[in-house]
């Protein structure tokens, strides 16, 4: 027998798919609807990711201020790097530091200062209330130096426009709101208001000491409008120039690495959790893929008679099955790419960029590639058993369900699918590793409520029968062939767990932020001690502060600039760790090994040990970076590059807020080199809000250059920001649970005609509504509590992982988010159930049984 | 029209079938041995269960023997696979269900055209009117098969199963969903068919007159040819 030509054969396909998808997609509402609203979900995250990365791109010139910038630590650029920084174009020296802003009644905020000159900003606009040209507003006038500030600082401080107020030495009078600045990103997240300042006014404030915690950015505008190139050009021109300044330099085509990377991370969540919606609602499609299967089990047997091969019916309803989930994903996408816009409309003043969105066509084909994938991976399985549907059955009109395993060829396709699936969501991921983590804990509770759907049935059906009816029809009803258990132990399962997870994660870590860290943690961080007033500085605390343990090392600002001789650039380092290498880093040096740390190998220097530089590192750095002791690593510090070796490697219990370093060096590495000290303070017993304003208040009168952070304010600002974050996310988990109350209703609508069947038979039978009513009750009852106990169960031991194994925080359950979602699962299904059944009812058997 | 000369169209040697698995495993076919020539028409007749339909299986090759030979239009079904037997099922054996079995999705014209389009006929749709209007229904060549009588349904069948000009013709009680009047035109119009392509037909049936109205009648009993003769 000749097998028919390929492309005839497809045409073939092709052809009858069509003539049948002609007669409606009856069935086939809930798995469009599921495909559709995973892609949607991961579209709308993917183009909000791609708008703000291309903004980024775009705006670099804008977000960085310059086309270049090179970035000084503690000291400002050397004469020979400033004449070769102005012959490159005009340059625009920003300055950055944290001081404490005091105001005439003596209350005083820590406030990130910036200092700029007469031409910033250089590009975009600052946009400032009452609105007037930056330079004259901070110009000096009668002896007194302008500022402008965040609204926030004049809220804090109870302050207007006009008010006086010190910083430093030196008085400024506040002349302007700063509503926005054009090149925030670039300056990084601080911890308090910003204080806009003249460079002039911050060197007359006398704030800027040997040593201070100083950023200074020198920006440069390339005359014209320079490509990329000549950009690149001047970079490599000044590594090649000033091989030892440690600057960090940033080009605008790379303005703000951390928030491409944050960026990145949060897309990566929320695409997942968008997965999670897909394959929640691959179980409709899979229940969708049986329906149809079931339905057309006639047809297909005919068509079989006719002499259709077992290949040929399985290609042509997978062939309608695709155009189906093509039709799903392309309705996603529209979907998906409204949002956006709808989303920016509603909180784009929130962002720090202008952001626009454009149509992003490899973004498109990701989420139709997303829809396409979790069809296959879920309809195959299904659809393999059409092959095998038996002619024979049309002879006895009667058509056998089938509850064999496909041939193998369907299964090897199956795994193929869901590989496929999996590769794409780890190839396109930030971090593969975390992915996969998630693929694998996704797979896992997968199993799992498949089994514990399995299970339920096959303990309701050794249970000894109920005596009273209702329990009896519930209790069949749960594990009779066709019963909604899988359905909605698998998929109301998946959406409850990531409910719970993400709610249980989600208190955990405020819980830590406002609670558990700060019995721990200590009241205050002082910055920018001078070096020749710690002693002052020690015995002012231990007066104004009693019954308080002062902790007090030298800081300065570094920046690991080569790893074992190769540039730090140019090395490889572990995700975990690459950070380190990512701008400047707090570094300390001690005689001793500091608290709360314990040497794992190498040793400690001796006391008054004098030989070549020496440093101690943390262990998960000096793993990530592949550090044994004995290699160097070379750090820039105060423009000079400082070759050091490894000595030793340290466990820190980092879960205690404390002062400790990644890295630690022989006091000998920086001898005489200017300095401040950090301070904390810690009380036995948590002072009020009261005396913490009070302390902070005396130290800012008495020692103007110390600033303050109050750890109480950063955990705060850090628990809003998580609080945001997981709000975003438990946003998009709520995409999850729609899919998993449209897997239901889908459910629920195709187990309808055997419903009413038997509904009617009982009727007929003597049942009154209220015994059916009663039975529906328990049945959808029963199942939503199961499904809540082991979506719990998953839940929890999710979000117990990622809290103890991956946050390493102590777990604390949260009952609340327990309860919450025992009450959605039993809500979901009793009154979906309920809703599908109303009607049932009130059926009158005589029509139905006439054609029973 | 009979032909004695040739070899036969069908062929059946010992035949054994069993059905079904472990204790609820039956053996239906016990031994049949039949050989029909080319254009003859035969009337396998006998009670319910006693074999009729899964034999018209295994000639169709829808079933495969446990044991013994099918041999259909000079070829051994045991030797071809799955899909073999789909194929020459397609070309080579037309089907009449007594439930018409259309595909409520196609037009009469999409349903006829199905077996041609499947054997890879390029004008499938222009035979397949032909033979549309060979059964009186030209005039329904768009109508679904929900938009047709029973009756309608019935030639719809029949044009299809005899669209690829097959050499067997199998029907299964083709007139067992039909009222007297309905089911006395289709068997004059399976008959005339039959006779004017020189096809095998091999047919169901419960009802004696029709078997009649065949060239051979075979009885079927649990599983053996209990008789088999001229119908008369």
């Amino acid at each position: 027998m000749n097998t028919m030509p390929l492309a005839r054969a497809f045409t073939l396909i092709w052809r009858f798919a069509l003539r049948d998808l002609r007669g409606g997609i009856r069935g086939f509402g809930i798995f469009i609807a599921c495909i559709a609203i995973g892609v949607a979900a991961i579209t709308a995250v993917a183009v909000v990711s791609r708008g703000l990365t291309d903004s980024l791109a775009r705006e670099g010139r804008v977000i960085l201020g310059a086309d270049a910038a090179f970035v000084t630590l503690q000291r400002e650029a050397s004469d020979a790097e400033r004449q070769w920084l102005d012959r490159q174009g005009h340059v625009t020296p920003v300055a950055y530091l944290r001081a404490m802003v005091r105001a005439e009644d003596g209350n005083s905020v820590l406030v990130e200062g910036k200092s700029v000159d007469a031409s910033w900003p250089m590009h975009g606009k600052a946009v400032l209330s009452p609105d007037q040209p930056v330079a004259g507003l901070l110009a000096e006038r009668d002896g007194v130096f302008g500022a402008a500030a965040d609204p926030l600082l004049f809220a804090r401080l109870n302050l207007k426009i006009g008010d006086i107020v010190t910083v430093g030495g030196r008085r400024f009078a506040l002349r302007a709101e700063l509503l926005s600045e054009p090149d925030k990103l670039a300056g990084g997240v601080g911890f308090g208001p910003r204080l806009l300042i003249l460079e002039e006014g911050l060197r007359a404030s006398g704030l800027l000491q040997p040593g201070s915690l100083v950023r200074w950015s020198y920006r440069i505008t390339l005359p014209g409008t320079p490509e990329e190139r000549a950009v690149e050009a001047v970079i490599a021109d000044s590594k090649q120039r000033f091989p030892e300044a440690g600057w960090e330099v940033r080009s605008r085509m790379n303005a703000s690495p951390q928030f491409s990377r944050q960026i990145d991370r949060f897309t990566q969540f929320l695409t997942l959790i968008g997965l999670t919606a897909l394959m929640v609602g691959g179980v409709g499609v899979a229940n969708a893929t049986q329906g149809f299967v079931d339905r057309k089990r006639p047809d297909l047997a005919t068509l079989k008679s006719l002499g259709a091969t077992g290949g040929f019916v399985f290609a042509l309803t997978l062939t309608e099955v695709l155009v189906l989930a093509l039709a799903g994903s392309l309705i996603g996408l529209l979907i998906g790419s409204v949002i956006p816009p709808f989303l920016l409309t509603l909180f784009g003043h929130l962002l720090p960029l202008p952001l626009s969105m454009a149509i992003y066509p490899s973004e498109l084909a990701r989420g139709v590639a997303y829809g396409l994938l979790t069809t296959l991976a879920f309809s195959v399985w299904p659809l393999g058993r059409a092959h095998d549907v038996p002619v024979s059955g049309l002879f006895r009109d009667a058509i056998d369900q089938d509850g064999r395993l496909p041939r193998w060829r369907y299964i090897i396709l199956t795994l193929l699918a869901v590989t496929a699936l999996v590769a794409l969501a780890v190839a396109f991921a930030w971090d593969r590793r975390i992915a996969m983590i998630y693929v694998a804990s996704a797979a896992a509770a997968f199993a799992a409520l498949r089994f514990v759907g399995l299970a339920v049935m096959d303990i309701a059906r050794r249970l000894p029968r109920p005596k009273q009816a209702e329990a009896r029809l519930a209790l069949a009803n749960i594990h009779r062939p066709g019963a909604l258990t899988p359905s909605v132990t698998l998929s109301l399962g998946l959406g409850l767990t990531l409910l719970v997870a993400l709610g249980l994660i989600d208190t955990n870590l405020r819980k830590a932020l406002t609670a558990t860290l700060p019995e721990k943690a200590p009241s205050f961080f002082f910055i920018d001690i001078p070096n020749v007033e710690t002693g002052r500085f020690d015995a002012f605390l231990r007066t104004a502060a009693k019954d308080s343990t002062i902790d007090r090392v030298p800081m300065m600002r570094g920046r690991i600039v080569a790893i074992k001789g190769t540039p730090a650039e140019a090395y490889r380092a572990n995700e975990n760790a690459a950070w380190v290498l990512e701008g400047d880093r707090g570094i300390t040096y001690s005689d001793s090994v500091p608290l709360n740390s314990r040497i794992i190998t190498g040793e400690w220097w001796t006391d008054g040990y004098r030989g070549r530089p020496l440093v101690s590192m943390t262990r998960d750095i000096a793993d990530g970076l592949a550090l044994k002791v004995g290699d160097e690593i070379t750090v820039n510090v105060l423009g000079r590059n400082i070759t050091a070796q490894l000595a030793s490697v340290r466990q820190v219990e980092w879960r205690t807020v404390g002062i400790n370093f990644v890295m630690v060096f022989s006091p000998n590495t920086f001898a005489g080199a200017p300095h401040t000290h950090l301070a904390t303070l810690s009380f036995a017993q948590a002072p009020d809000g009261a005396q913490e304003a009070k302390l902070a208040r005396d130290v800012a009168l008495a020692f103007p250059a110390v600033s303050s952070v109050r750890v109480r304010d950063v955990l705060q600002a850090a628990s809003d920001l998580v609080g945001q974050i997981t709000l975003a996310m438990r946003g998009a988990s709520v995409v999850a649970l729609v899919s998993s109350i449209l897997v239901l209703a889908g459910a629920l609508a195709s187990g309808r005609a055997a419903r009413i069947k038997d509904a009617v038979v009982m009727k007929t039978l003597g049942a009154t509504r209220r015994q059916l009513f009663l039975a529906y009750l328990m049945e959808y009852g029963i199942l939503g509590l199961i499904t809540a106990a082991f979506g719990l169960a998953a839940g929890i031991a999710a979000a117990y992982g990622i809290i103890t194994n991956v946050m390493r925080l102590p777990f604390a359950m949260d009952w609340t988010v327990a309860a919450t979602s025992i009450t959605i699962a039993l809500l979901v299904t009793v009154i979906l159930g309920l809703i599908g059944t109303w009607r049932i009812l009130g059926q009158k058997p005589a029509p139905y049984l006439r054609e029973l | 029209m009979l032909d004695r000369t040739s070899p036969p169209a069908i062929v059946l040697d010992n035949v054994h079938l069993s059905l079904g698995h472990g204790p609820s495993r039956v053996h239906i076919l016990k031994g049949i041995d039949l050989a029909i020539n080319k254009g003859e028409a035969v009337g396998l007749v006998g009670p319910s269960g006693s074999g009729k339909s899964t034999l018209l299986m295994t000639l169709a090759g829808l079933e495969r023997a446990d044991q013994g030979k099918v041999i259909i239009d000079g070829q051994d079904l045991g030797v071809l696979n799955e899909d073999g037997l789909a194929r020459f099922r397609g070309r080579r054996i037309g089907i009449v269900f007594q439930s018409f079995h259309l595909i409520p999705t196609m037009t009469a014209l999409e349903n006829v055209a199905v077996p041609l389009e499947l054997g890879g006929m390029d004008s499938a749709f222009d035979r397949a009117r032909q033979e549309l209007n060979s059964v009186g229904l030209g005039d329904r060549l768009s109508h679904y098969p929900g938009q047709l009588s029973g009756g309608e349904q019935q030639r719809v069948a029949l044009a299809r199963a005899l669209a690829p000009d097959p050499a067997i013709l199998i029907a299964d009680e083709p007139t067992g969903n039909l009222d007297e009047t309905t089911g006395g035109q289709i068997v004059d119009l399976l008959f005339k068919l039959k006779n004017e392509r020189g096809a095998t037909l091999v047919l169901v049936t419960h009802d004696l007159s029709l078997a009649r109205k065949c060239d051979r009648m075979v009885r079927i009993r649990s599983g053996l040819i209990e008789a088999d003769g001229v119908a008369a």
